[in-house]
């Protein structure tokens, strides 16, 4: 019961959120994340990892509230696409595209679009009340956490990730080793050595932003200029008969497929990793078995939108539940989230809700507001979306470019991180090629150097103790810790083969 | 396993056998303990690889790729010369123009207009975003 009064602490630091400054940030944030979510390509996780660099020299709750607004409203943003010109904005949109897309070939897309938004609110909300019920117990828990288990914590974060983001487990793996080579570059931890320093530009290592900025932004620029004459998409009009009225009263009747969206897609944020495109294929799927209109599943079923759409927005609270309690990113885009946490000095953990108290809660208490924002701005957007559509690819990479390279040199007024932004993404675009996946590296870069300072520790009281492997390994959560590593790389291999 | 498999997986045993030469042979044992580490455990993974059976994803179309990758990088070159603002113009103009779908000889001014237009347009109003509103340096070049 005590954590209850920890929980309703919430309620106090909505002042905080309701200053014009911040409500300003929460409708940028929105309106930019809509927008960006909706351009197809652009997923949530590099819109995130664009904005941080602009969150710099604002306060850390008021460049929280920015980053979260747009988390939230890029994920609603990718339905646009999914459902006008049937490719999806992000992952978490795919099975939106399976009905919402029907529904645009029969003059209904505007229909689509408001069914869409209205349960991506309904998930919203949902998802950001467990968050705010489950991550203060969660953090008291992380209280036993020493250093050989925060290692442990680390190293299954990076491998749940490796495993699930990947077609291949053994380079999902390797993707997240070479994210901690990369943490490796420049000062060691203790000794402030250089490691790995072959030429001047890398004196500084490598900046966590500079690399998620490179990993997310520079593939996607390549992958806009490659494919540029190829691709040609069929864009709808949003059209419909719906009134707002009408589609608010036939959502709030499906309340079978709401509750399965908003369960499936909360329990699925809490696993590491898992992300937003499990929770809409799941909640599709299991909205379909139960529901009367089965059989037009597939057909353009309002149903199957809404269970699908309150399922990939119920993810995004939860998904930062074990990232404030315990650095494991619930999402891709929470593990970009936790590159914007660290670099505004918010450090995840058991006292994240006593040493950052205001900041965290103001910040929670924001994502419910920009909820509320996504869903009125979603649904005025939605009927210029057609024109949103058409911004062509090759104007889109070019401003995804220059946003790039403006957000590294801003970090630091720094050339090289520039360089290295640059040859780092060139490099993951060809790496994603040969089916390498960015986030196991982004997350390896995140927790690099964490993971390293907790095993020198736990290597040297292990050493005092006698044996440093035996420290490691003993100890019920340590065990538990990696027995949850071998079973995740046990469960990959066998997705993997099953889905061959 | 096809071409591009092979090739990658030639690759990544490279890069992985380069780093472990740099963390066992270029450093003192107690700085590089943690590389030597994660190294050795690429090193086992990458040899795994070749026993994996596996099809690269797509094959790299290099011809329409390549020119952007030049523009850019030549951009990001030019930087410290011309300066952020000159020298994403001149990017935003150049890529542009070189990645556009062919419009008909008649439109050709009127196109070439609007795209320059567009550059200025999108130039002057991150030069006021970042310069005047948020007040953060962008590289400035020797002009």
């Amino acid at each position: 019961m005590c954590y209850l009064g920890d929980t309703m602490e919430f309620l106090n630091y909505f002042d905080n959120v309701f200053t014009v400054y911040h409500i300003a940030l929460l409708v940028g944030g929105t309106f930019a994340g809509i927008i960006l979510g909706a351009l197809p390509g652009l997923s949530p996780t590099m819109s995130v990892a664009l904005l941080i660099p602009f969150t710099f020299h604002m306060k850390p709750e008021s460049g929280l509230i920015l980053l979260g607004a747009m988390y939230t409203a890029t994920v609603a943003g990718g339905a646009i696409s999914a459902i006008l010109v049937n490719v999806p904005g992000a992952p978490a949109n795919i099975a939106t595209a399976m009905d919402g897309h029907k529904m645009a070939q029969s003059g209904k897309a505007k229909d689509a679009l408001h069914y869409c938004f209205m349960s991506s609110f309904v998930g919203g909300v949902f998802g950001v009340l467990i968050l705010i019920f489950f991550t203060p117990p969660l953090a008291a828990l992380s209280l036993k956490f020493m250093s050989t288990e925060l290692f442990w914590v680390a190293i299954l974060g990076i491998t749940i990730i490796a495993t699930l983001d990947a077609k291949s487990v053994i380079k999902g793996l390797m993707s997240g080793l070479f994210g901690l080579m990369l943490a490796t570059i420049g000062e060691h931890p203790t000794s402030a050595m250089e490691r790995f320093v072959f030429t001047d530009h890398l004196e500084g290592g490598v900046h966590i932003v500079v690399g998620l900025i490179g990993l997310f932004a520079m593939p996607q620029v390549w992958n806009l200029l490659e494919n540029f004459y190829g691709r040609k998409n069929e864009v709808f009009s949003a059209t419909g008969d719906s009134t707002l009225v009408q589609s608010f009263r036939l959502v709030a009747g499906k309340i079978k497929a709401l509750s399965i969206g908003s369960i499936i897609g909360s329990v699925i944020g809490i696993i590491p990793g898992a992300g937003g495109q499990i929770a809409g294929i799941v909640a599709y799927d299991q909205s379909k078995k139960v529901s009367s209109n089965r059989s037009n599943y597939g057909n353009g079923e309002p149903e199957a939108i809404i269970a699908a759409e309150s399922a990939n927005n119920s993810m995004v609270g939860p998904s930062l539940i074990p990232l404030l309690t315990l650095s494991i990113p619930g999402s891709p885009t929470a593990a970009v989230l936790l590159g914007g946490l660290l670099i505004h000095g918010i450090f995840p953990g058991h006292d994240i809700f006593t040493k950052n108290t205001e900041v965290v809660w103001t910040f929670i208490d924001s994502l419910i507001i920009a909820q509320i924002l996504m869903l009125i701005i979603g649904l005025f957007l939605s009927r210029h979306s057609k024109w949103i559509m058409k911004v062509p690819d090759n104007y889109m990479a070019v401003g995804i470019l220059l946003l790039a390279v403006f957000g590294t040199y801003s970090i630091q007024n720094d050339y090289s991180d520039v360089l290295i932004m640059f040859v780092l993404g060139t490099l993951m675009y060809f790496g994603s090629k040969a089916g390498f996946s960015p986030v196991p590296v982004v997350l390896g870069l995140i927790l690099g150097t964490m993971t390293e300072e907790k095993f020198l520790l736990g290597n040297m009281i292990g050493n005092a103790k006698g044996s440093s492997f035996q420290h490691f390994t003993s100890g019920t959560i340590n065990i538990v810790l990696i027995a949850l590593c071998l079973a995740s790389i046990v469960y990959g291999i066998y997705s993997s083969r099953k889905s061959k | 396993m096809n071409k591009p498999f092979k090739i990658s997986t030639v690759l990544i045993t490279l890069v992985s056998a380069f780093l472990v030469y740099a963390s066992f042979v270029l450093g003192n044992s107690e700085d590089y303990l943690f590389p030597r580490l994660i190294s050795g455990t690429i090193a086992v993974l990458s040899l795994m690889l070749w026993f994996e059976k596996g099809e690269a994803d797509k094959s790299t179309n290099f011809k329409d790729l390549m020119p952007g990758i030049a523009i850019a990088a030549a951009f990001i070159l030019s930087l410290k010369i011309l300066g952020f603002y000159l020298a994403s113009m001149i990017v935003f103009f150049t890529l542009v123009m070189y990645y556009s779908k062919p419009a008909e000889p008649k439109d050709f001014w009127r196109v070439l207009l609007i795209k320059l237009g567009v550059t200025i347009v999108f130039s002057l109003t991150l030069y006021a975003l970042f310069t005047l509103l948020l007040k953060v340096r962008t590289p400035e070049g020797l002009f």
